[in-house]
């Protein structure tokens, strides 16, 4: 039972991720980018949802992935038109297949006729172009699924991309061929299954030393009457692609089988090296063989038996062998007319397949492969990943954050003396320092993730919203491969749902109304991620109608978060809107209104170590700014004494360090202290004074720490004494106790003592609500 | 072997009663008073090492210390009385209790005894205005001494300064 749990659980992850591919394609096909590959990839996807929601017994989803999967077909092949319209309509699908997706994991039910209007317009789109396959949509999809389909990855490309390569590839001679490509014919014995030896084994070896196609030869395989259990039906062909490779390592890899199979080795463009097992034609076939028949090495198996299945069922009528295997047909196609095109090919495919009641066409598409591309791409870089439970790398990173508080530690033990005495013991902590160093960085490498994850669930809000709202409102997206810490995009979902909401909803306006403006009918909204030294910027923004800062300041003053008398700068106003309990929908819609407001956006973010900031500007739009910890983890900080506790401050926001005695201050007529710094004035604001520490450095011994809160602002905070930088690893100050304002958490030094974070930004946020109140 | 099964049953419901009306103390002191938690709250005793102070808290946060990594708020029980801040000696006590899911530590002069108390022996406070109703759930009478029993999420609660 809990297996069946860890299989759905591994199901509903690879869900997500296809839904996000699904996004992705989608942003790009609407964006014009209409080829094969796109198309192809969202097949591949729908298949592959479909797939798992068949074996766990999800039969909604299943019967609405399977009518859009067979209208993708038809666009894929050409019988339906992939027009705006279509584009239009596959998006709501995808929202559909996701919500099923959602059903199926909360176990939560949708109503029965959800998606069934689309589930309607594809049918009706797929009968007005085709002519034989109705039964193939007419709603017997959950009864068929289980037969039909199997999770098995397909290649879908290899149709498109061979047509057009195979057109010219005949023409080229085989000597322009690389000279590390190789052919394979691998015939194995009985003896060699009686040795127990197993080719998957060799092929995953052989795969060890370059690129591999494997294509098991069926023709062999007789019909199940004549089937001897024990006899050896199936061989291979591998077509490997290396640039290093000699065929003594070829040979080596078979080292162990010799004697019990036959091997025939050719290296495209010489000679063949064997007495040719191969036609000549698959020599020279530049192309990897036929569409239908690239497997790598981990499907092959359940290739294999997939099409052996397919074999069985068939295998009564042994005299039509066009719809019993596709590839068998590819192949015997292939080598009787070598000039023959993979479209004309796929042409000789296609009209059996009505006769097999569909079912072979679907075959020939689902026994194919991953994509040519796909693969090349994946293993010329040699990209393999493992899933791993975020809490095991949780844990990793908490242990290499205690090494570095413990490496820290020893470091500030080493006085002058010891470091006389012991230059061994003081090498070695350097290595130390940089192992620990290099380790850290390693570790946030495998949390760090692109922001995609999270961006690619916006188009589908702002679809929504634009819906709900009856506005007109494109999402673009910039920077999506910006990677941040796994933890924070956890996090930054809400505050993002919440910020685009209130752009789509305050922010942009209503089509009569923009084009009164003068604006474009549809309203835009930018999201956008960059790195920014040690922070990532997140910025959303709108072309709307910017912050109606008199309604703001009305509302803040109804609700006593300003003094009726204060009189706020146009940049305090925007920031008005973070207040807890500020609302400024003037008829609480159900987009906004649902009880998370601007307010628990910032917490949201404060918790994360982050910041925002909103600049308006009134009837061109507005732009909020997060700001961001690359990772949660470990912070680089200057170490400073206030009164006589040790605090710290993130060096990211740290701009410049200045010695009191070398400022230049001037009093403000409230009484108050700026600071001048090349022509610039700078809020002071002194730490001790601030947080009631007493102080006891004389004035001129002081240090001012020039910050930069958000929207570069500069603030100019006076501590007692500097002690140096170092790295921390930040602790929560909330998960014992409370809030305090201007501290954002804590961490311990490297004497076992707690110092506190300095919350640079909510030191100056703070300072602008008293002063506004 | 019934019979004897018999017999250690009843035994065993006897001492569950027995436990089940009484309560494990553990009582501390400060100055002459004698101030008691249920045992089962306290996660460890601790010698005073100094904390740091946290800013924009009321008096009787005495700041923050490094429990194993994980920080810790000290509340100094002597002030929360109102009755001035401790001067912390190392031989003052930090007690560290959980209160819900947090814990906490309270600054007590010196931790006394282990006390075994009936359930039927707590009194209530008696009402008044003195902070002592506010912070106590009940006062309990051992050995002819009186040990309050403390609150320990009134005792936490309001730590932020107002404004």
């Amino acid at each position: 039972m809990s297996d069946l749990d860890d299989f759905k659980a591994t199901y509903f992850d690879e869900c997500s991720e296809l839904l996000t591919e699904l996004e992705e394609q989608f942003a790009a096909i609407e964006a014009g980018e209409r080829d094969a590959d796109r198309l192809n990839a969202v097949f591949r996807a729908i298949h592959s949802i479909k797939g798992g929601a068949g074996a766990f017994g999800f039969s909604a989803l299943v019967g609405f992935a399977h009518a859009y999967e067979t209208l993708l077909d038809y666009v894929r092949d050409g019988r339906i038109e992939l027009s705006d319209d279509v584009v239009v309509l596959c998006i709501r699908a995808n929202d559909i297949v996701a919500d099923h997706v959602k059903a199926a994991q909360t176990g939560e039910a949708l109503p029965a006729e959800y998606g069934m209007d689309e589930k309607a317009r594809f049918d009706a789109l797929a009968r007005g172009e085709s002519i034989a396959d109705d039964d193939d949509m007419s709603g017997e999809h959950v009864e068929e699924f289980d037969i039909e389909f199997t999770p098995v990855m397909v290649n879908l490309d290899a149709m498109y991309d061979d047509e057009a390569a195979a057109d010219d590839a005949f023409d080229i001679a085989p000597m322009q061929l690389d000279a590390g490509h190789w052919e394979i014919r691998f015939t194995p014995h009985r003896a060699l299954y009686a040795r127990a030896n197993d080719p998957l084994l060799l092929f995953r070896e052989l795969a060890a030393l370059g690129e591999l196609h494997v294509r098991p030869i069926l023709e062999e395989i007789p019909p199940l009457s004549d089937f001897e259990p024990f006899a050896v039906y199936c061989s291979w062909e591998i077509t490997m692609v290396s640039d290093n490779v000699t065929e003594t390592m070829i040979r080596e890899v078979f080292e162990f089988v010799e004697g019990d199979c036959d091997i025939a080795i050719a290296q495209l463009g010489a000679a063949p090296a064997a007495p040719a097992a191969i036609p000549a034609t698959t020599i020279a076939a530049p192309v990897p063989p036929p569409a239908s028949a690239v497997a790598p090495e981990d499907d092959l198996l359940a290739l294999a038996d997939d099409e052996v299945a397919h074999l069985l069922d068939f295998s009564a009528e042994p005299a039509a062998p066009a719809p019993t295997a596709a590839p068998v047909v590819a192949q015997d196609a292939f080598e009787e007319a070598p000039s023959l095109s993979f479209a004309e090919l796929a042409d000789t495919i296609m009209p059996a397949a009505p006769a097999a009641k569909a079912a072979p066409v679907k075959l020939a598409a689902a026994a194919a492969a991953p994509a040519e591309g796909e693969e090349n791409g994946n293993r010329s870089v040699g990209v393999q990943s493992i899933r791993v439970d975020l809490d095991k790398v949780d844990r990793v990173v908490n242990m290499v954050g205690e090494l570095v508080i413990t490496q820290s530690m020893l470091t500030q033990q080493m006085d002058e003396t010891l470091r006389a005495r012991y230059t061994e013991l003081v090498r070695g902590l350097e290595v130390l320092a940089q192992t620990t160093r290099g380790l850290q960085d390693s570790v946030m490498a495998i949390r760090a993730q692109p922001v995609k994850s999270v961006f690619s669930r916006m188009p589908r809000l702002v679809r929504e919203l634009a819906t709900k709202t009856s506005k007109k409102i494109k999402l673009e997206t910039i920077g999506e491969n910006t990677e941040i810490d796994k933890t924070i995009i956890e996090q930054l979902s809400d505050p993002l749902t919440q910020m685009i909401r209130n752009s789509a909803d305050h922010g942009i306006e209503t089509p009569d109304k923009r084009l009164a403006r003068g604006k474009s009918e549809t309203g835009t909204i930018r999201l956008s991620a960059e790195q920014a030294g040690g922070n990532i910027l997140i910025i959303v923004e709108d072309d709307g109608g910017g912050i109606n800062r008199e309604r703001v300041l009305q509302v803040a003053r109804d609700k006593g978060i300003v003094a009726p008398d204060a009189q706020p700068t146009d940049e305090q106003i925007d920031q008005l809107i973070f207040a807890p309990g500020f609302s400024t929908a003037e008829a609480l819609s159900d987009i906004s209104g649902r009880g998370v407001g601007m307010d628990v956006v910032l917490s949201n973010i404060k918790k994360i170590g982050g910041s925002v900031h909103v600049r308006s500007w009134t009837g061109k739009g507005c732009r909020m700014t997060l700001r961001l910890p690359l990772t949660l983890a470990v912070l680089d900080v200057m170490l400073v004494k206030v009164g006589e506790s040790p605090y710290v401050v993130p060096l990211s926001s740290i701009v410049e360090t200045i010695q009191c005695s070398r400022a230049s201050f001037e009093r403000v007529p409230s009484g108050g202290q700026v600071l001048q710094v090349r022509g610039e004035y700078v809020q002071v604001i002194d730490l001790a004074q601030r947080f009631q520490m007493t102080g006891e450095a004389e004035p001129e011994n002081r240090f001012v720490v020039l910050c930069e809160a958000e929207g570069s602002h500069k603030v100019a905070l006076i501590v007692d004494d500097i002690i140096g930088q170092q790295q921390v690893v930040i602790k929560s100050l909330e998960e014992n106790f409370e809030r305090v304002d201007g501290i954002a958490g804590g961490t311990i030094l490297g004497d076992d003592n707690v110092a506190l974070i300095v919350d640079v930004q909510g030191l100056k946020t703070s300072i602008v609500h008293k002063n506004a109140a | 072997m019934e019979a004897l099964g018999l017999r250690d049953d009843m035994g065993g419901d006897k001492s569950a009663a027995a436990a089940q009306n009484s309560l494990q103390l553990i009582a501390f002191s400060i100055g002459e008073q004698t101030y008691g938690v249920e045992i089962t709250t306290v996660r460890e005793i601790r010698a005073w090492n100094g904390a740091t102070p946290l800013p924009n808290t009321r008096e009787f946060v005495r700041g923050v210390i490094n429990l194993r990594g994980t920080i810790v708020p000290i509340f100094d029980l002597r002030a929360r009385f109102g009755d001035g801040q401790t001067s912390p000696t190392k031989n003052h006590v930090v007690v560290v209790m959980s209160v819900g899911d947090k814990w906490v530590g309270i600054l007590v002069d010196a931790v006394s005894d282990i006390l075994t108390v009936s359930r039927d022996d707590i009194h209530n406070v008696p009402e008044g205005n003195s902070i002592d109703t506010e912070l106590l759930n009940g006062i309990v009478t051992h050995d002819s001494r009186m040990v309050g029993l403390i609150d320990l999420h009134a005792v936490v609660s309001g730590a932020k300064m107002d404004g």
